[in-house]
């Protein structure tokens, strides 16, 4: 992996309609990109879309990239991930009940302990998610990495969406508190 | 950072944790399009869960990801070639045909844009769920004329439309439009905003790539009117504003097709479009501001 400010470098590289730059940028980059992505969609046909797609829009929004405002990977990755909670949104909206196999393989939660070296960020989060009570702490991990809907985690907790909605919202606050934001 | 109430802070985190439906989505991103304050806090939140994905496994994508993702980015620069078929088109094919072809001049380019054209017009109505994510929008008013760049920022009064939808307007107030005009579906390229009392328009550069050399021009095609009609070269800058739509019928205004194409440096020189729209839109109506 290369470090930030290669990255950053690349990025602004890409930005000039560097094709060379490009092509080290994703891959360099791709497989943490296709990781999020195949976690969030579960189907390899449309993870292979989304990060298509992203990375098109990386090519053509590069010159937007703030390296003040943001580190590149999150950056990427969040133009990855949040093309990813769109098309599953989108299909959802479709029929929720399509593919109840899915929800099965994701039904653990995800596995943020396997503790290799955390940065300093992550376990500040951790440390503000760990503070809510243990269920809320899921929902939100569950949310966050796996793109579920409120109506699958009101399904999976067995718990009305109206109050996943609450839930979360107030989860939310409260980790924004617990940051300082 | 401005003060912010609690519904837009709920909405910004929602955002990123991925729990909105597509409705609210489209909404968050329009108010981040509309409001660089909410896009920063927006954007705090996703750097602070982004650590997140430290703990994501890496998973290599195959090769042929690599292929197609250098085949789009090579077909994507020329921004002036045709648009690219629309995914769904609902309506008879005899329209689309070309048999009934109009005046020829300047090469076919017209031919080609009236066929573009009535695929367009379904793309444009398309563009609807994400237009109508727009009706929260407008209350922020920050694409009108007053809010140009050294205008100074008015307190933010963005109104979360799900919690609350805008106040019922006085009668005083005149209507807004609000048009995106944008390509496929895709990212926002420039917001149309048209005052329903002077028919004076802004245009708001958001999304659209840098075109060297060219100049993107917006045109205004209507069922009522023979060939598009040019409203000026925008895009030079973040906002255009202009009055050029006062001497259109306030039907034809509303009723409109806005469509931007990519034309010579300083626009076209006949008034005749030389390239497919490469981005659309249609006006809805927004609901008048009575915050101020």
């Amino acid at each position: 992996m290369l470090t930030p400010s290669e990255l950053v470098w690349l990025i602004a590289a890409v930005a000039k309609g560097d094709q060379t730059a490009f092509e080290r940028l994703y891959e360099a980059t791709r497989a943490k990109l296709f990781g999020v992505v195949l976690r969030i969609l579960r189907r390899q046909d449309l993870a292979e879309e989304v990060i298509q797609e992203a990375y098109v829009r990386i090519w053509n929004g590069a010159a937007q990239f703030n390296p003040a405002l943001s580190s590149p990977i999150t950056w990427m990755v969040s133009v990855a991930r949040n093309r990813a909670i769109d098309v599953v949104r989108k299909r959802s909206e479709a029929s929720i009940e399509e593919e109840p196999s899915a929800m099965e393989v994701a039904a653990d939660s995800p596995d943020p302990l396997a503790r290799r070296e955390m940065t300093e960020d992550l376990k500040r989060l951790l440390e503000c998610i760990g503070r809510l009570e243990p269920d809320r702490q899921k929902l939100i991990l569950l949310a966050y990495y796996n793109g579920w809907s409120r109506e699958q985690l009101a399904a999976k907790f067995e718990t009305p969406v109206n109050t996943i909605k609450t839930w979360l919202r107030r989860g939310m606050m409260e980790i924004r508190e617990c940051l300082g934001l | 950072m401005m003060a912010f109430s609690e519904d837009h802070i709920a909405l910004a985190a929602e955002y990123i944790l991925g729990t909105l439906d597509a409705e609210e989505r489209g909404q968050a991103e329009a108010i981040m399009l509309a409001d660089k304050d909410f896009a920063a806090m927006v954007e705090t939140w996703e750097r602070r869960f982004g650590a997140l994905n430290e703990m994501v496994g890496a998973v290599e994508p195959p090769q042929q990801v690599w292929e197609k993702i250098k085949a789009a980015i090579a077909d994507a620069e020329p921004q002036a070639s045709l648009p690219p078929e629309p995914p769904e088109i609902a309506q008879p094919a005899a329209a689309l045909r070309p048999e009934a072809a109009p005046e020829i001049r300047d090469g076919g380019n017209i031919i080609v844009f009236t066929q573009q054209l009535k695929r367009w017009r379904n793309l444009a109505s398309g563009a609807m769920a994400l237009a109508a994510a727009l009706l929260a929008l407008i209350v922020l008013q920050a694409w009108r004329p007053e809010l140009l760049p050294g205008a100074l920022r008015p307190e933010v009064r963005t109104q979360v439309a799900l919690e609350k939808p805008a106040a019922p307007s006085t009668s005083a107030a005149a209507p807004q439009y609000v048009a995106v005009l944008q390509k496929d579906g895709g990212a926002p390229a420039f917001i149309l905003t048209v005052d329903g009392a002077t028919r004076n328009f802004t245009v708001r550069k958001v999304g659209a790539g840098p075109e060297p050399g060219k100049s993107f021009e917006l045109w205004l095609i209507s069922d009522k009117l023979p060939r598009p009609r040019s409203l000026g070269v925008i895009g030079g800058t973040e906002f255009t504003a202009r009055p050029a739509l006062a001497a259109y019928d306030p039907e034809v205004v509303t009723n409109a097709t806005y469509a931007v194409t990519v034309e010579q440096a300083g626009g076209s020189p006949d008034g005749l479009p030389h390239s497919a729209p490469v981005f659309s839109g249609k006006l809805i109506e927004a609901v008048p501001s009575t915050s101020r």
